[in-house]
C-alpha cells in the first residue's frame, strides 16, 4: 500500500492536479478542451518538446544540464535536409532520420567528451557547444529556412487518423511522429529501470564520487548520456521540420528554456539524482496545454505572457519548496538520531 | 572572483547610465563624411539573419556593394530577438561603421544603443520601425495606412465583405504590423459595414514563428466558429494559418492574408487554399537603406522626392506631420497566376 504521506511527497500528483484543473478551466471557458480534435491537437504540439524532453531530464537527472539540444537538433536537421535536397534523394525518410541522429550523435560525443573525460561543468560546455553549432550552422552553411526533400514533405503527411469535431464540423490529423515519441519513451522507460547504465545515471545524480567507489563507470556513463541526447535531437530535428514541411534553422533555437522549465515542473530535482519520466511527461503536458489554450480560455494576447509566467514560478516554486522541505525533515531526523 | 564580477557590473551600468536615453535631436546634415568613399563602411542590421525575407534583403545589399563599391554589408541576429539585435549593434559601433541601417525587432528596446551610435556621429537609418527616436530617418516601402488599408481590401474581398475576422501581428511590440492593422480595422470600420472586428481576440501574437502561427490560427478557429477571415502582417502568418485552415476542412470557407514571400505561399495559392498574398521587395528596401545612408554621409539634404534608386523608392515623401519618416510608393499582389514570376 502507498501511504498518502508518500504520495504528496511527490510532484506527480501536483502536476496532475494542475492539468486537470487546468483542462476544467478550458472546458468551461470554450466547451472545447474534451473534443478529439482538440485533444489531437494537442497531443501534435506535444511531440517535439517531449521529445527533447526525455533527454534533457536524464541529464538532469545526472546532475548536470544541457542547454545544446536545440542547437544539435537544428544543425543535424538542417545539415540533413540540405544534403537530401542537393541529391536529390526521393527514398525512404529512414535514411533521413539516420543522418540526422549520426551528426547528433557526434555533436553529442563532443559534450560528452568535454564532460565526461575532461570533467569541465556541464552548463559552460553545453553553452559552448550551443553557440559554436548555431554559429557552424549560420556561419559556415549560412542557414536560411528552406523546403525539404520529397521524402520528409511525404513522412509530413503521413497521419494515423483524423479526429472530427462533431458539433463544427473541424478535423485534426495526428501525425505519425507521435509513434516515434512513444518509441523513444519506452525505450527511455526499460533503459531508466531495468539496466545498470540507467541506474548509474541516477546513482551520479545522487553522489558521484560514491558512485564511482560503488564501480560504476562514470566517465562511461556520461559519454553515453550526452550522446543519446544527440541522436535524441537529431531525430527530433527531422520529426519537427517534416510536421511542418518546412526547415526553418531557427524555429527550435530558444525552446531549451520551456523544455528545462517543463522537467523541472514534472519534479525533477535540478540537484539530480532524482526524476521520472511519468513526471516530465506530465510537465510538458501542462506546458503544452498551456501556451496551446490561452486563446481559448480567452485571455487577451497581451496578457498571455504574464499568465504563462506566472504558471512555471508558481510550478517551479512548489516543486523547489518540497526538495527544501524534504532537506530539512532528512537533516532534522539526522540530528535526532545523533 | 565574485568582488570583480561585481566591478563589471557595476561598470555597466555607469556606461548603460551614461548613455543618453532621451532622443536628442540631431541635425543629419553634420553627419556628412569627412572621410573617402572608398573607407566608408555601411551595416545593415535585419531583424532575423536566416529568415527568408531577410535573405532576400541582403541581395540588394550585395548588389548595392557591388554597384557602388561600397563596403556594405548584412549582420543580423540568429533569431528574432531584441536583445540579440542590441548586441549586434553594440558590435558594430565598436568596429567603428560609419553607418548603420537597421529593421528593428522592437523600436523601444533600441532606443539606448541607437542613441549611443549618434552620439558616436555614426549615421542611423531605420526601416519598419517609425516609432524610432534614435534615429535620423526611418524609410518605409509605403505608408503603414497605405499597406494596411491594402490588405484589408484584399480581405474584404475573399470574405465578400461580410463576417468576422481578426488581426495577427509578429510581436505585439512591432510598431509596423501594429500600425498596418490598426489601419485595416479603421478602412474596415469606415467602409464595409458587414465586417466585425473579434471583440475578444482583436490582435494575436504568432511570435515571428510559423508553427505559433498554425497553432494560433487551429485556437481561434475552435474558439470562435464563426470567425471567417484573418487580417495577417507578418511574412509568416500567411503560410501558417492557411496549413490550419487547409488541415481543419475550412478551405473556401476562411480566409487569410498577409505580406508574403512567393515560395512560401506557392503551395497554397495554388491549392486555393490562399488567394493572394502582398509584397514589396525586400531586395530593395535593402538596396534603399543603403542608398539613404550614402546619401546623408555625403552631405545630401533630404526633401519630398528624394531617390533612393531602387524601383519604387524614387519619390519618397515625408509621411504627414514628421521630418523623419519616408515613405515610397508600391507593393505587389501575389497571386496563382504570378508567383512563379519573382524567382525567390
Amino acid at each position: 500500500m502507498i501511504s498518502l504521506r508518500r504520495i504528496t511527497k511527490r510532484s506527480e500528483p501536483y502536476v496532475l492536479a494542475a492539468i486537470i484543473l487546468l483542462s476544467l478551466l478550458i472546458q468551461v471557458r470554450s466547451g472545447q478542451f474534451f473534443s478529439g480534435n482538440n485533444l489531437v491537437d494537442l497531443a501534435r504540439s506535444l511531440i517535439v518538446p517531449a521529445l527533447f524532453s526525455v533527454g534533457c531530464m536524464m541529464v538532469i537527472v545526472s546532475g548536470g544540464i544541457d542547454v545544446s539540444f536545440p542547437a544539435i537538433a537544428s544543425l543535424a536537421m538542417y545539415v540533413t535536409d540540405k544534403l537530401l535536397l542537393a541529391s536529390n534523394y526521393s527514398g525512404n525518410v529512414i535514411l533521413a532520420y539516420a543522418i540526422s541522429a549520426g551528426l547528433g550523435l557526434l555533436m553529442g560525443a563532443l559534450n560528452g567528451f568535454l564532460i565526461g573525460f575532461l570533467r569541465l561543468p556541464t552548463l559552460v560546455v553545453t553553452l559552448g557547444t550551443s553557440s559554436l553549432y548555431t554559429g557552424l550552422m549560420f556561419g559556415a552553411f549560412s542557414a536560411s529556412a528552406s523546403d525539404v526533400p520529397p521524402s520528409i514533405a511525404k513522412h509530413g503527411k503521413e497521419i494515423l487518423f483524423t479526429a472530427t469535431n462533431p458539433t463544427m464540423g473541424l478535423t485534426s490529423n495526428m501525425p505519425s511522429q507521435i509513434l516515434i515519441l512513444i518509441a523513444v519513451l519506452i525505450l527511455a522507460f526499460f533503459l531508466l529501470r531495468y539496466t545498470m547504465l540507467g541506474r548509474g545515471i541516477y546513482a551520479i545524480g545522487g553522489d558521484e564520487t560514491a558512485a564511482e567507489r560503488a564501480g560504476f563507470n562514470v566517465r562511461g556513463i556520461k559519454m553515453f548520456l550526452y550522446c543519446f541526447v544527440g541522436v535524441l535531437a537529431g531525430i527530433t530535428g527531422i520529426a519537427r521540420i517534416s510536421m511542418m514541411s518546412y526547415a526553418d534553422p531557427s524555429t527550435m533555437l530558444g525552446m531549451e528554456m520551456t523544455v528545462i522549465a517543463a522537467v523541472v515542473l514534472g519534479g525533477t530535482r535540478v540537484t539530480g539524482g532524482m526524476g521520472t519520466l511519468t513526471g516530465t511527461i506530465l510537465g510538458v503536458a501542462l506546458m503544452t496545454i498551456l501556451s496551446n489554450s490561452l486563446i481559448l480560455i480567452g485571455i487577451p494576447t497581451y496578457w498571455t505572457r504574464v499568465f504563462t509566467g506566472a504558471v512555471i514560478i508558481i510550478g517551479t516554486g512548489v516543486t523547489a519548496h518540497q526538495t527544501i522541505s524534504t532537506r530539512r525533515r532528512r537533516a532534522q531526523s539526522q540530528k535526532a538520531a545523533a | 572572483m565574485k568582488r570583480r564580477f561585481l566591478l563589471v557590473v557595476s561598470l555597466v551600468m555607469v556606461f548603460a547610465l551614461a548613455v543618453p536615453l532621451f532622443a536628442q535631436s540631431y541635425d543629419p546634415m553634420s553627419f556628412k563624411s569627412k572621410k573617402p568613399m572608398s573607407q566608408w563602411k555601411i551595416a545593415l542590421v535585419p531583424k532575423d539573419a536566416t529568415n527568408a525575407w531577410f535573405v532576400r534583403m541582403e541581395v540588394g545589399v550585395k548588389q548595392f556593394a557591388k554597384d557602388t563599391g561600397i563596403n556594405a554589408f548584412q549582420k543580423g541576429p540568429a533569431k528574432t530577438d531584441a536583445a540579440m539585435q542590441a548586441q549586434v549593434i553594440e558590435d558594430l559601433i565598436a568596429q567603428g561603421v560609419d553607418a548603420i541601417c537597421v529593421v528593428p525587432v522592437d523600436p523601444a528596446a533600441l532606443e539606448p544603443v541607437l542613441g549611443l551610435a549618434l552620439s558616436r556621429g555614426i549615421v542611423v537609418i531605420d526601416h519598419e520601425g517609425a516609432s524610432q527616436q534614435n534615429c535620423l530617418y526611418d524609410i518605409e516601402a509605403f505608408s503603414n495606412q497605405g499597406l494596411g488599408q491594402t490588405i484589408m481590401v484584399e480581405l474584404a474581398k475573399m470574405m465578400g465583405e461580410k463576417g468576422v475576422y481578426t488581426t495577427m501581428v509578429g510581436n505585439v511590440t512591432n510598431a509596423s504590423h501594429n500600425e498596418w492593422a490598426d489601419a485595416g480595422v479603421a478602412y474596415a470600420k469606415a467602409h464595409y459595414p458587414n465586417m466585425t472586428l473579434l471583440a475578444a481576440e482583436p490582435r494575436v501574437e504568432i511570435m515571428d514563428n510559423l508553427d505559433t502561427a498554425y497553432e494560433r490560427a487551429k485556437e481561434l478557429f475552435k474558439k470562435y466558429p464563426n470567425l471567417k477571415g484573418i487580417f495577417g502582417t507578418s511574412s509568416l502568418s500567411s503560410p501558417g494559418v492557411a496549413r490550419a485552415i487547409e488541415e481543419l476542412g475550412l478551405k473556401g470557407k476562411a480566409f487569410v492574408t498577409s505580406v508574403g514571400l512567393p515560395n512560401e505561399n506557392k503551395v497554397y495559392l495554388k491549392d486555393g487554399t490562399l488567394q493572394s498574398v502582398l509584397l514589396w521587395d525586400p531586395r530593395d528596401a535593402g538596396y534603399a537603406q543603403l542608398a539613404m545612408a550614402v546619401k546623408i554621409l555625403k552631405g545630401e539634404k533630404i526633401e519630398n522626392g528624394c531617390n533612393l534608386t531602387a524601383p519604387g523608392w524614387t519619390s519618397m515623401q515625408f509621411a504627414p506631420g514628421s521630418t523623419k519618416v519616408l515613405q515610397g510608393k508600391g507593393w505587389i499582389t501575389i497571386t496563382k497566376d504570378n508567383v512563379d514570376s519573382f524567382g525567390f
